[in-house]
């Protein structure tokens, strides 16, 4: 048995990511199990709230958008009201995934306090299980989503197989992100204030409820900035208008949300061990 | 940070006869009065060095620990003696590696488990089922290691149905018991156990105990605890923390009365006294009575206790208004004793002479066996709580103790005897003399326990219907 020493420097490496992951598999996956059914627990209808949110979430925004206040989708797309709420429940879906994982990220470790002073607990695998349970609401409604486009458009796209694809980057995005929040939520209390405002600017000035071709063209290129838009867009071509998917831009989209997970889980992994001193 | 040496590569030991290595471990707190302060010196230090200016700090220090070093070796019971604040829960915390020091570094060796504080790492919302698994995958265990000692656990702990509650409705009792059921079945190869244990019933502890002993014999302990008697019960050796600093470190008996002793310096001051000279008339020259002769042809489970030695300049503490001046075992017709018999009455007399003029004094003892561990003792305060004398300067008191000596377990045993003044609750120790007489037992009849007491009457017959 070798000696070793419990405040070694934390490996920063996206392979010592992905050890990490594989070593606590059966915790991640346990965690998440918890978290989503944690939810809804007490509650009578359980895990159908997962099923009734979106409904109901889709079906208020689309009578709200197209019926109050007579939106219409952009040119390309059909303008009858049940082809609008497609498109939106597309974005908001992806919205939904983020927002959710992006909420939570600043009291992660605040909220968590035990497992940072009391136990030597892997702490870099929090923003995975918070991001694991967000992925289950998100395939949930997307399972809502494919029903409704079967009902709706009675066939599906063959560009459905590339929907991962789609989602991978965003999955990457989200966690440096996370790690990022949570790291600095402890440090600055201040972090958690504006991230409700940030979460309503983002539904507003990500594509959502219209496609970024409805805006002017000088607009278009800064809505690009937002980090969500591409992938919005790009899960629309591919899901309801049968596209395939801009595999330049994936790529280059790809790499730069690696590189985001990296720096946040470098930057996660170079401040954790204040965590203790601060809490 | 300034000050702050990074961590290299671990050392590889040439022995693995070692469990925890402390090497010049010290530990800064930062204190900020306002939590902009934090933001400030996160950022301007770095700036001004980047302008080549000299850092400013933004916080006041405190520095929790500094420089500790010590080494438990594998199969060691090591307790952590000091009082509330002197840093005993941040060394654990920094060993177990949840906090980080400042500077030093800390090597462990084995699987560590610890039961830091009530309900170590529990979840509160969870279930106590869902923590149990929660925390044996964090101490490493794989979900079939988990799920084949559950019932083990389970049981261990015995709290019932319990187990399936949110661990939030626990009581503070119920949460140790778990959470010491836990670490009691991962397999570690240390524990550290910060006195948490006093929280549960007797039952309880002992459990706690027949495991710690149990565990003691291959694995490796750091027990931490302000409480002397179960340092001395428990471990070997001890280190005494005092603000943040080793004060001593030793044999455990030897520490818990250094420590016993500066605990009482620091409520009354040190004693600045010189010590009277015992007087010459109680040197042992007396001629003391054999009581063997009595019991010639006694059997050979006779209990003889052979006074061993009487050392009035032993270790001793105390502010010096009285110095006890001589201790003696006596018969019951005052002859002195030097060699008792368990199951005897036998007196004990202590004497002691008064430097200031005392109110209220009291001279009692109390006898230890070999680990320190107190068997009985009492004290003249009560039988003189209403009717105090006076103890002027110069004079001579005399308390004497009649009881039946008890039969002693086969060891080493010793008196401590003291005089005090005041009350029971609130009183000033004057002259307190560690090991003042110590004897031994040879022989015992005694089968179990740690002393045994005058039987009545045993009987065995088989009864007739």
């Amino acid at each position: 048995m070798n000696f070793q020493n419990p405040h070694r420097p934390q490996p920063t490496s996206l392979i010592s990511l992905a050890k990490s992951v594989v070593i606590h598999r059966q915790l991640i996956w346990q965690m998440i199990k918890r978290e989503v059914i944690g939810r809804y627990k007490g509650s009578v209808f359980g895990l159908a709230w997962s099923f009734l949110n979106p409904i109901l979430m889709l079906t208020i925004y689309t009578f709200v958008f197209s019926v109050v206040f007579k939106a219409r989708w952009g040119g390309d797309g059909s303008d009858s009201k049940t082809q609008f709420a497609l498109l939106v429940f597309v974005g908001m879906i992806i919205l939904g995934l983020f927002t959710e994982a992006f909420n939570r990220a600043p009291s992660l470790i605040l909220g968590n306090a035990n497992y940072v002073k009391k136990v030597v607990f892997p702490l870099e695998i929090l923003p995975i299980i918070s991001l694991g349970a967000a992925l289950f609401h998100a395939a949930i409604s997307f399972l809502v989503l494919t029903m409704a486009i079967l009902v709706i458009n009675h066939h599906l796209y063959w560009g459905f197989v590339f929907v991962p694809l789609i989602f991978a980057p965003l999955v990457f995005f989200t966690l440096g992100i996370t790690w990022m929040l949570a790291s600095l939520g402890v440090y600055m209390r201040d972090v958690g204030q504006p991230i409700g405002i940030l979460t309503t600017v983002l539904m507003f000035m990500s594509p959502v409820f219209y496609p970024v071709s409805a805006l002017p063209p000088k607009f278009q290129s800064i809505m690009m900035l937002n980090p969500l838009t591409f992938i919005i867009e790009q899960s629309r071509e591919v899901l309801i208008l049968g596209r395939t998917p801009d595999w330049g831009g994936l790529g280059a989209y790809t790499l730069i949300s690696l590189l985001v997970m990296w720096i946040g889980y470098a930057w996660f992994q170079k401040t954790r061990k204040g965590f203790a001193d601060v809490l | 940070m300034p000050g702050f040496r990074r961590q290299g590569k671990d050392l590889q030991m040439s022995s693995n006869e070692i469990a925890i290595k402390v090497e010049g471990l010290s530990k800064r707190y930062e204190i900020y009065d306002r939590p902009g302060d934090r933001l400030k010196q996160f950022i301007f230090p770095r700036l001004r060095k980047i302008f080549g200016l000299m850092p400013k700090q933004y916080f006041r220090e405190f520095w929790a620990l500094s420089d500790i070093s010590f080494e438990v070796k594998r199969g060691e019971t090591v307790g952590i003696i000091g009082r509330n604040g002197s840093g005993k829960s941040t060394l654990l915390q920094i060993i177990c590696g949840t906090l980080t020091p400042t500077v030093g570094r800390v090597q462990t060796n084995g699987r560590i488990a610890a039961l830091l504080e009530l309900g170590s790492g529990f979840n509160p919302e969870f279930t106590g089922r869902e923590n149990v698994c929660l925390n044996a995958s964090v101490l490493g265990l794989t979900k079939e290691e988990t799920d084949a000692r559950f019932d083990d656990i389970v049981a261990f702990a015995d709290i019932g149905d319990f187990i399936d509650q949110p661990t939030k409705t626990y009581s503070s009792g119920m949460m140790v018991r778990l959470a010491f059921a836990v670490i009691a079945h991962v397999d570690a190869d240390i524990l550290v156990i910060d006195e948490a244990l006093a929280v549960g019933d007797v039952f309880f502890t002992q459990k706690c105990m027949r495991f710690l002993r149990n565990f003691m014999k291959t694995g490796t302990i750091l027990f931490v605890s302000h409480d002397t008697a179960s340092i001395r019960s428990l471990c070997e050796t001890a280190v005494w923390l005092e603000k943040g600093v080793v004060q001593d470190k030793g044999l455990s008996k030897n520490i818990s009365e250094k420590y016993l002793e500066a605990f009482y310096e620091a409520q009354q001051g040190k004693g600045t006294t010189t010590r009277v000279k015992a007087q010459a008339s109680d040197a042992p020259s007396i001629p003391t009575r054999d009581p063997r002769l009595d019991l010639l042809n006694g059997s050979n489970l006779r209990n003889d206790i052979q006074l061993v030695e009487l050392d009035l300049d032993g270790p001793s503490f105390g502010l010096g208004g009285a110095q006890i001046s001589a201790v003696k075992l006596m018969d019951a017709a005052g002859n002195p004793l030097s060699w008792i018999v368990g199951g005897e009455q036998v007196t004990l007399g202590i004497e002691a002479i008064a430097v200031f003029d005392l109110e209220s004094p009291i001279i009692g003892f109390f006898i230890k066996d070999r680990l320190g561990q107190c068997l009985f003792g009492d004290n003249t305060y009560l039988s003189y709580m209403d009717s105090p004398i006076l103890f002027a300067a110069g004079e001579t008191i005399e308390a004497k103790f009649t009881f039946d000596m008890p039969r002693l377990s086969p060891g080493n045993y010793s008196i401590t005897v003291a005089i005090a003044s005041g009350t029971q609750e609130e009183h000033i120790q004057h002259h307190w003399i560690h090991d003042a007489v110590s004897f031994k037992s040879e022989v015992s009849s005694t089968v179990a326990g740690i002393l045994g007491i005058p039987m009545g009457k045993i009987n065995l017959s088989l009864k007739t219907q």
